[in-house]
């Protein structure tokens, strides 16, 4: 049973973007403003400072469930400001 | 922005099939809950059909919980019928007397044991008022970093007892799982208004980050009395998730925790369970919070009725048609299939961490169009 590919990754891929704070590479992807998906590595998740501080871990419930790191973020919007990573939104309206 | 012209840029005539290999005969491995401890605590054997076989669940006067496979090794006897003596499961049909570790204890009538008689065992754990059992086709032993995380509340005083929920549906139970990341469907089939979605899977733990507010124009119900919901719902494992959900009222904000949890009975049909405790505060003391869980039970029941209603129907999909406002159903499977391969041959992308917010923006907009107009008593189509 292979997954298949999910068809608006095939309209428009995600692209790397490296952290500005612990230097780690992600795939990141913005369908708009605010809609962001990001592919980490094992070496990224090790990597990320604020992924290793528990409390981050713990604010939203009793159990291990990290929401995200702030840094990686901020780096994903410089990203879009340096023209480094389009944002699905404006590249399909450019196109039609 | 979009606008109508870009939804129907496609320029093909071709037409979209729909992909569905069957769903697999092989069972996810890792912690499955059969239901509550108490429920096998009465020293009978209980049949529980899992996993594609009959397993016999019986408490030993040891009081371990145990489950082996339902058909005695002798000539097949049904074990589920049989009775607890001692510390074994004895057949009904010759009385040979099985123990938890899987091997056969004694023949009664024969002066051994023959050679070769063992028969198949699942590891058992019971926490927070729940039995497990871990699944493995390979019969490796459950890693610790695997165990179901403890729920505070559900050994504490200040919470209610377990409300709890069994049902039988009649579907493969990747269904069930696919809702982790279906935002849109908790508008039209739930009548909830999702505010804020986030998804991530990491390891062996797939999370649904979801915020939402009330349904004012469905009057009568939770929906319509709530201002809204936080929840962070985490499935630790194929089968178990573990929900935090805070339901905010006016004057009060109810914590409580829901269990959603499955498992398959077989390719095609699973056992569906859920269960809810509720926090005791000033403003919901014990009887109230009580009475508050078997409200709130009701609701969810109500809730996974309409899935089911949808999934009776609804055909298997391998290559669902995304847009953009769908949340990562692809990577969620990925991440699934990590269960139902191999140790050896699960891949970094099975389990390493991905993050997926959607854009709640296009979509509300659509919806507070749908529950104005539900409020005024008109139909959209006149709003619109």
């Amino acid at each position: 049973m292979t997954v298949q590919i999910d068809n608006r990754l095939s309209d428009s891929p995600m692209f790397p973007v490296d952290c500005g704070r612990c230097g780690a590479q992600v795939l990141a992807r913005k369908s708009s403003w605010n809609q962001t998906s990001v592919q980490w590595t094992a070496g990224a998740s090790a990597a990320c400072l604020e992924r290793r501080d528990p409390h981050n871990s713990a604010a939203y419930s009793g159990r291990d469930v990290f929401l995200g790191c702030s840094a990686l973020t901020g780096s994903i919007i410089g990203a879009v400001g340096d023209g480094d990573l389009p944002v699905v939104d404006e590249t399909v309206s450019t196109a039609t | 922005m979009y606008n109508n012209d870009m939804t129907l840029q496609s320029n093909t005539d071709e037409i979209r099939e729909i992909d569905a290999a069957a769903a697999p005969t092989r069972f996810a491995r890792g912690w499955h809950c059969l239901g509550l401890a108490e429920a096998f605590g009465d020293g009978k054997p209980h049949a529980v059909n899992a996993f594609g076989q009959k397993l016999v669940v019986f408490r030993s006067d040891d009081g371990a919980i145990n489950a082996l496979d339902g058909h005695c090794r002798h000539m097949g006897g049904d074990l589920t019928q049989g009775e607890v003596k001692g510390n074994e499961i004895a057949c009904p049909f010759h009385d040979w007397r099985w123990g938890g570790d899987g091997r056969c204890k004694r023949v009664p009538y024969a002066k051994r044991v023959p050679r070769l008689a063992r028969t198949a065992t699942w590891i058992t754990s019971a926490q927070d008022g729940m039995l497990f059992v871990w699944n493995d086709p390979e019969g490796h032993p459950p890693p610790p970093e695997l165990t179901i995380p403890r729920i505070e509340g559900a050994t504490s005083d200040e919470w209610t007892d377990w409300h709890w929920y069994t049902t039988i549906v009649n579907t493969n139970c990747r269904e069930i799982v696919d809702n982790v990341v279906d935002m849109a469907h908790f508008f039209y089939i739930h009548g909830s208004l999702p505010t804020h979605f986030k998804n991530i899977f990491e390891g062996h733990v797939a999370t649904q980050y979801m915020t939402s507010s009330g349904r004012p124009d469905l009057g009568g119900t939770e929906g319509a009395r709530m201002l809204g919901t936080t929840s962070v719902a985490s499935y630790y494992g194929p089968s178990f998730m573990i929900d935090d959900l805070t339901y905010h009222y006016e004057n009060a904000d109810h914590k409580t925790v829901l269990i959603n949890c499955h498992y398959p009975i077989d390719a095609n049909s699973f056992v569906l369970q859920y269960g809810i405790i509720v926090k005791k505060s000033e403003a919901l003391p014990s009887e109230l919070a009580m009475e508050t869980a078997v409200a709130l039970g009701d609701f969810v029941k109500m809730g996974f009725e309409q899935d089911v209603a949808i999934w009776k129907d609804k055909a298997r999909i391998d290559n669902p048609l995304l847009c953009e406002e769908d949340g990562p159903v692809y990577q969620l499977r990925r991440w699934y299939e990590q269960f139902y391969v191999n140790v050896v041959d699960v891949t970094p992308d099975m389990v390493d961490r991905f993050e997926h917010e959607l854009d709640t923006t296009s979509p509300r907009e659509e919806w507070m169009k749908v529950v104005e107009a539900n409020l005024a008593g008109r139909s959209v189509a006149e709003v619109i």
